[in-house]
């Protein structure tokens, strides 16, 4: 079962969350950033071209143009392989885990897995990021000690969506997590 | 008692004048060091002065440092916000060792740092009746 919406990130941006239901135990949540537009990458492209036009005329050396060229190519593949994140998902399976995968705009994903018996809870908190945001996170736990929180994970930090998406999130996972807590897996 | 309270007092009064007066004093010796060519000074004996360059740099110095002083706090304030992944936005060395007083029935509930998941399930769980009033307030 399939489920998609839309909703806005902190700054304004849209964002779409789609929700799939594969089972009452199986989860996911993926968030769908805005692409890369045409019009930021070519007033970026622009400005360092310019730039580079103007120390040329200041210093009569045409390796500054090419340089500009290779700066801008390399920039463009860098900021794709490794800061664009284009999807974050968290899919949370009842007795296994959570899982968060982000895949950048160049088709690279990054995934980190916690299972089940790390995981204290999904809360969402209220911090301090230039101004107070809401955002979700993982809360795990020790094993010594399991009544103490030793880690915050937060979840969908690029997308960064607002609170109504969160709460949609967060009521999903605490059904879960709450079947989880009701049927405690043999250990 | 008396000692704390901001009311008017006789001492707090001869302190504001002793203030009033010392300042007045203070910034004619400024003026008269600034003003006053070095050699009348001399001519009256006051030679220990310091250098005529400092009665411009001082107001200038005093100034710039004010206007760094604001940037400097700002960035301290920046550099002390704890991160989004760090333990302290939820709990604290005291929160994790509080001790809990048994419930008497009918007092007030002693006053102890509630768990964020419990936070967590009266606001968003349990919100759905409350949804119309809270709704304005909620980003």
């Amino acid at each position: 079962m399939e489920d998609e919406q839309s909703f806005s990130d902190i700054c304004g941006g849209r964002l779409s969350l789609q929700r799939r239901y594969y089972s009452p135990t199986c989860r996911e949540f993926c968030i769908s950033c805005p692409r890369l537009s045409l019009r930021s990458l070519t007033a970026v492209t622009c400005t360092v071209w310019l730039a580079a036009y103007g120390l040329f005329t200041l210093f009569e050396n045409s390796m500054i143009l090419s340089a500009a060229i290779f700066i801008t190519l390399l920039g463009l593949l860098g900021y794709l392989h490794f800061v664009k994140i284009d999807q974050e998902s968290l899919l949370i399976i009842d007795s296994l885990g959570i899982q968060m995968t982000s895949s950048y705009a160049s088709g690279k994903e990054s995934t980190t897995f916690f299972e089940m018996g790390q995981v204290k809870d999904v809360v969402i908190n209220e911090a301090i990021y230039m101004k107070v945001i809401y955002y979700l996170c993982i809360l795990l736990k020790d094993p010594v000690e399991p009544h103490r929180i030793s880690q915050v994970v937060p979840v969908f930090q690029s997308a960064k969506p607002r609170l109504d998406c969160l709460i949609e999130v967060y009521r999903s996972c605490q059904e879960v997590l709450a079947h989880q807590k009701a049927t405690p897996a043999s250990a | 008692m008396v000692e704390n309270s901001p009311s008017p007092l006789p001492e707090r009064a001869i302190y504001g004048f002793v203030l009033f007066l010392s300042s007045q004093f203070g910034f004619i010796l400024y003026l008269v060091w600034a003003f006053i060519p070095e050699s009348w000074l001399n001519s009256l004996g006051l030679t220990y002065w310091p250098q005529k360059y400092r009665v411009v740099m001082f107001p200038i110095y005093v100034l710039v440092v004010i206007a760094i002083g604001c940037v400097l706090l700002f960035g301290i304030n920046m550099t002390s916000t704890s991160p989004l992944n760090s333990i302290h936005t939820i709990t604290d060395n005291y929160t994790e060792n509080q001790q809990q007083k048994e419930y008497q029935e009918g007092a007030i509930p002693a006053l102890r740092d509630i768990p964020i998941s419990e936070v967590n399930q009266m606001f968003f769980l349990t919100a759905k009746e409350l949804k119309p009033k809270a709704k304005s307030y909620i980003d």
